[in-house]
């Protein structure tokens, strides 16, 4: 704002005028979609087949959502992501924490190995460990159960997570620990007391990250849980879309409410997605 | 102190949990993979020992294969180059705008990049419904009616229909990371180069975009991966038809192995595709980093 052109009354320039505009139609088409789904799960089925673009409801049919929420068994769905996810979430803070500690702040001889190989963990594409693993899975009496999704979570959201909080430890002073060491406390207080409470940031922000992953992971779930009464949130839709093909309102209905979840949690959260994406592309 | 820091027990209690994890449900099940690529066999019954066959049968005999391997290509490029650049643009733009209404605007350009891939997709499918989709109701009121028709079951538009699904899914995360390393770019350095009167455009091109070097070659790593990983919007809006037409590794795996009950061979076509994942990274990330160092 130093330039000259802008000192004295604001005048908006061509320039501007134009930024803006290529801002608001971005805004529109991320936004619009998901205001026609919202607008429209509001309606009758058959309003849909209107000309108009874009008709709002006469009478919100707020019974929709109603019958959605009964018909999809969100309750259920919902029930079996939250355990899934909080498993997963809980048991990625701790072990990418653990692990990052010691390839971050620990000296040995095969560190970077390890730590390569957790890396190469963010290459590997979940899918190829889907046909194996419905076999080996098997073995040990894996499939079908919330274990067999949990492990793979687990395994998966690992290499991002102990970058994450790589990034995070490696800034916090040595000084800290070498003091408690010398005092005398143990491992275990150390990292639990100082280092943890230190890396508070990294825990949310691979919490959050882990999260969002879990939260919308699909394809694994649908391969490995097959029993209604085991899966996920995503499955309302589809089971809904099987049974109920024609009745569109309800449809997106049932998708507004599985989409809400992670809004929320994103508005509470977002200060921290950009902290771990900082932290995460910046840093590592 | 340093005996704790070096404790060989403290480092195996810390690295064991997170590593067994790894090795049980990523490592273990590539090297069975390897193995069970080497059979004929349906996942019950007999199963027959053939050597390297199947892959043989994929690099010779799959035209799938290779349209998959071609679709992945179409999709990167259309990533690097419009999303990419698309998102950069903005992210250039929001640099320089008030905190305040960039935090609300990446807020909003970042609520798809959120939601779960099936809320996506089927949102999509029904935007691009032939019969009551809200695309071509729009492409009508906007004239084009010579444009409207089914785009994801159009063998010529399906493809692009799905790149778009995708693009438009990623671009939350594209802008993100590029806000996130240009709000790292030090403010001398600008001006730095305005002073020598470069102008906006000059100014990115030769100090802003040298020094977002190691960012972008991140994320054109993380797309590459992402790009080839692209299964899910496929099984949801096409089944990867009409025709071959939408297929994409991930999914072409999946379909040999569960739909038409080919496990060893879909396996092959899973251990090429680690292949493929591991070396197209490495190599990007040699080329982009020799880059970096000019």
């Amino acid at each position: 704002m130093r330039s000259p052109a802008y000192i004295g009354r604001p005048r908006i320039t061509i320039r501007q005028l134009f930024l803006f505009i290529l801002l608001a139609l971005l805004a529109l088409s991320q936004l619009f979609p998901l205001v026609w789904l919202f607008n429209y799960s509001l309606q009758k089925s058959g309003d849909l087949f209107g000309k108009e673009i874009f008709k709002l409801p006469d009478v919100p049919q707020w019974q929709n959502y109603i019958r959605a929420w009964r018909d999809g068994r969100i309750m259920q769905y919902l029930t079996n992501s939250v355990i899934v996810v909080a498993f997963s979430i809980l048991l990625i803070m701790i072990f990418s924490f653990m692990l990052a500690y010691a390839c971050t702040r620990m000296k040995w001889k095969l560190r970077n190995i390890v730590y390569g190989f957790v890396l190469m963990g963010m290459v590997i594409p979940i899918h190829t460990t889907l046909l194996p693993n419905f076999i080996w899975f098997k073995n040990f009496s894996l499939i079908d159960t919330r274990a067999g999704v949990i492990i793979p979570y687990i395994a998966f959201n690992m290499a991002f997570s102990v970058l994450l909080f790589r990034g995070f430890l490696a800034s916090i002073p040595y000084a800290m620990e070498e003091s408690a060491y010398l005092d005398g406390a143990s491992a275990r207080i150390i990292l639990m007391r100082i280092i943890a409470p230190m890396a508070k940031t990294g825990f949310v922000t691979v919490g959050i990250t882990a999260f969002l992953n879990c939260w919308n992971e699909f394809i694994m779930a649908n391969t490995f849980l097959s029993s209604e009464v085991k899966r996920t949130l995503p499955f309302s839709i589809i089971r809904f879309q099987g049974q109920y093909a024609s009745d569109y309102a309800v449809q997106f209905a049932c998708m507004v409410i599985v989409a809400i979840i992670p809004i929320i949690i994103y508005f509470l959260f977002s200060k921290w997605i950009i902290a771990g994406v900082t932290a995460g592309s910046v840093k590592g | 102190m340093n005996s704790i820091l070096s404790s060989k027990r403290l480092i195996t209690i810390l690295i064991l949990p997170g590593l067994l994890v790894m090795v049980f449900a990523i490592l273990a099940p590539i090297l069975l993979s390897l193995y069970y690529s080497m059979t004929d066999w349906s996942g019950f019954g007999p199963m027959e020992f053939i050597g390297l066959a199947n892959y043989g049968e994929v690099l010779a005999n799959d035209p799938t294969f290779w349209r998959s391997l071609y679709n992945a290509l179409m999709l990167l490029l259309v990533t690097v180059f419009i999303q990419n650049v698309f998102a950069f643009m903005i992210a250039a733009i929001l640099v320089n705008l008030s905190d305040r209404l960039s935090n609300f605007l990446r807020t909003v350009f970042f609520i798809p990049a959120i939601l779960t891939v099936v809320v996506i997709t089927k949102l999509w499918v029904n935007i691009m419904n032939p019969n009551y989709g809200l695309l071509n109701k729009l492409l009508e009121g906007l004239h084009l009616d010579f444009l409207v028709h089914n785009w994801l079951s159009d063998p010529r538009t399906a493809l692009g229909s799905i790149i778009f699904i995708t693009i438009w899914h990623g671009f939350g995360w594209a802008l993100l990371f590029y806000y996130s390393g240009l709000t790292t770019v030090p403010k001398e350095l600008k001006e730095a180069a305005r002073v020598d009167g470069a102008n906006l455009f000059q100014t990115h091109l030769s100090v802003v975009i040298p020094y977002m070097a190691p960012v972008i070659q991140a994320v054109i790593i993380i797309d590459i991966t992402s790009c080839l990983k692209q299964m899910e919007i496929v099984m949801l809006a096409t089944e990867g038809g009409p025709g071959n037409s939408t297929q994409f590794i991930a999914y072409h795996l999946y379909e040999q192995a569960f739909r038409f009950s080919k496990y060893g061979y879909g396996n092959a076509i899973s251990v090429l595709f680690v292949i493929i994942a591991l070396s197209i990274t490495l190599m990007a990330q040699r080329l982009l980093a020799s880059d970096n160092t000019r």
